[in-house]
């Protein structure tokens, strides 16, 4: 397991403040800080990635992509509480850019994604069947709210103004996905 | 199991699955920074490939020389400009790939926005997020003031279509904060001398002056000078007032007008100006106006036989023009003392007409000339044209209006001729001018 996996069970307003401040050291150039954030964040870009991508490759550039942007863009970040919101939003570009790219590039075909799930014993069976029952089973918009939810600790609200969604359809879809991922995982 | 379980498992499995990254990150993370790091990974090289070495090198001299200038070309060449209109007003220049290339602030404000960012090499939307995110830490874009125009510059109308839509919507999510909502204006721009030739007389961005023309086009209220000292978010208040032409500038949300008073106040500062009640005026109008590079409401109405012009600063509430004029007896109302030589029945029913049609026949003057030793419209009409140097077939958009100025009858009289506007005032009992203007008319 990756040093860095040691994922903190800390609180959202906390964990908001600290990244707050993570980004203000980023933005004067500590690369201690974006180690950090990096650490802390990482799922939650990566899990937000691959439900709009499906392509554990493409998701993977983005996860790389988004911290180096945060690097470049941090000066121009400005603190209203919601730094994971803001990172969530690169996130999302980064993926539409890459849709885009691919489009344009369309020799590629959409691959099974089950195939790219790391085999090298990181994941346990219950793990990837997780992740195959919400890859399969939910649609792309389910998935985004179920990861943000249940990954990023987003709460419905927060998601819906993410997702430029009314809240009763973040409400009605989560509801919705969650029922059916527990048929599916019993 | 309980949905917290599900979370619980759901949140394990994405944490496990995410990969390692963080070697690349940081070696993508440190040049731009000027800080020197020793790299952590270098790249395996196939060993079949060195017997290969020289062959490729000869190869790629003769090869490289043609691709290579062909990829400078590409990546050095500045394929669109986008600029950004706040007041800060920045450009990025960027290639074919959307990389940038140069982001240069084109006035005071836009150099505090850039400050010492450097964006060379990095992409086009890395270097918008930077910026807006710049714009409202500095305060530029807020709730009063939520206005931004992207104007995007491209040889290729369908690409710089394409960039224009992207940034809009992207700069639109950017913009949209806790405490406000931001107003995109987009617009491709048409690369022409003149509109080059007018930017750079008026020290603005080409994307401003054709903002600046959209607005101009049908409407005739305002000069490009006028224009010129409005910020964005004016500009963009002032558009949205007008009916949606056919203007090539796109707008995505709503200029916040929480910086002005508002149209209500506005009336009620001119009623109260006028010391007359609400109920008492007709033929109300507002409409939001420059005068000297300030926005200003413009209030006009009727009321107790007067015709009242004013204008309101938008912002502050200062009544910065009042203009009152006599207008012919109410139809409520009977005689007063202004207006007692002309209030007879037949005069009330025209005199709101007047005003603005063509006619030189006045109520007044056939019943009330020889009575008051007043002269005629149409010899008001006459002096005016002669003082002028103009004969009636010259004459277009001619309008004439009876008033009282300090105690005194006049005919306002304006008009058009040989590409001149005219105005005149001619005291309607000696027929003396006493006042004569003559503008360009544009």
């Amino acid at each position: 397991m990756s040093p860095f996996a040691a994922k903190t069970e800390y609180k959202r307003e906390e964990a908001s403040t600290d990244l707050d401040a993570l980004l203000k050291d980023i933005s004067e150039g500590s690369q201690d800080a974006l180690a950090q954030l990096y650490r802390y964040t990482r799922s939650s870009v990566y899990s937000f990635a691959l439900s709009i991508l499906k392509n554990t490759h493409d998701a993977e550039d983005v996860l790389h992509d988004c911290y180096v942007s945060v690097w470049h863009g941090a000066a121009g970040y400005r603190s209203q509480g919601k730094p994971l919101a803001w990172m969530m939003t690169i996130t999302r570009n980064l993926c539409l850019q890459r849709i885009r790219e691919r489009r344009k590039t369309a020799d590629i075909p959409q691959e099974e994604w089950t195939l790219h799930l790391p085999d090298d014993g990181r994941l346990t069976m219950e793990e990837k069947c997780v992740l195959s029952a919400c890859l399969e089973k939910l649609s792309a918009q389910e998935r985004q709210i179920v990861t943000l939810f249940a990954v990023s600790g987003f709460k419905h609200r927060e998601i819906a103004t993410l997702l430029e969604l009314p809240l009763s359809t973040v409400l009605s879809k989560y509801h919705r996905a969650i029922k059916r991922l527990k048929q599916h995982l019993q | 199991m309980t949905e917290h379980e599900i979370h619980e498992k759901i949140r394990q499995a994405y944490d496990h699955a995410t990969p390692e990254v963080w070697d690349a990150v940081l070696s993508d993370c440190k040049a731009q920074k000027g800080r020197v790091f020793v790299m952590a990974t270098t790249k395996k090289r196939k060993t079949w490939v060195k017997p290969l070495a020289s062959i490729a090198a000869c190869l790629c001299l003769v090869v490289g020389t043609i691709v290579g200038s062909q990829n400078y070309q590409v990546n050095h060449t500045v394929d669109a400009t986008v600029s950004l209109d706040v007041n800060p007003s920045i450009e990025i220049q960027v290639n074919q790939k959307e990389r940038v290339l140069a982001v240069i602030p084109l006035n005071e404000d836009g150099k505090i926005i850039a400050g010492d960012m450097d964006f060379s090499g990095s992409d086009l939307d890395v270097a918008v997020h930077a910026i807006i995110g710049s714009m409202l830490q500095n305060g530029y874009l807020n709730e009063l003031t939520n206005s931004i125009l992207i104007s995007v510059d491209n040889n290729d109308p369908l690409r710089g279509a394409a960039l224009q839509e992207r940034l809009t919507a992207e700069v639109n999510r950017l913009l949209q904060t806790d405490t406000f909502s931001g107003s995109v204006l987009s617009q491709t721009v048409d690369r022409s001398d003149d509109l080059r030739q007018l930017a750079e007389n008026y020290g603005i961005t080409m994307g401003k002056a054709q903002l600046i023309q959209a607005i101009l086009a049908g409407n005739e209220l305002h000069t490009f000078e006028d224009l010129v000292p409005l910020s964005i978010h004016e500009l963009n208040l002032l558009l949205s007032t007008k009916p949606a032409a056919a203007t090539q500038v796109e707008v995505v949300g709503t200029a916040s007008d929480k910086a002005y008073i508002g149209e209500t106040k506005a009336k009620e500062i001119a009623m109260e100006k006028a010391g007359i009640s609400a109920g008492d005026l007709s033929a109300f109008e507002i409409e939001l106006d420059t005068d000297n590079g300030i926005l200003v409401y413009d209030l006009e109405f009727t009321s107790g036989g007067y015709e009242y012009d004013c204008e309101i600063d938008a912002r502050t509430g200062t009544v910065v023009k009042f203009e009152k004029e006599y207008h012919g007896a109410p139809a409520n109302s009977t005689s007063n003392s202004s207006s007692s030589s002309i209030s007879n029945s037949s005069s009330t029913s025209t005199s709101t007409s007047n005003a603005t049609s063509d006619s030189t026949s006045y109520p007044t003057q056939s019943n009330n000339t020889s009575g008051l030793n007043q002269i005629t419209a149409e010899k008001a009409k006459q002096i005016a044209l002669n003082h002028a140097g103009v004969t009636s077939g010259d004459v277009s958009g001619f309008k004439s209006e009876l008033d009282t100025d300090d105690g005194v009858r006049i005919y306002e009289l304006e008009f058009r001729a040989g590409g001149y506007e005219y105005d005149y005032e001619i005291n309607a009992t000696t027929g003396a001018v006493l006042k004569s203007k003559k503008e360009v008319d544009d």
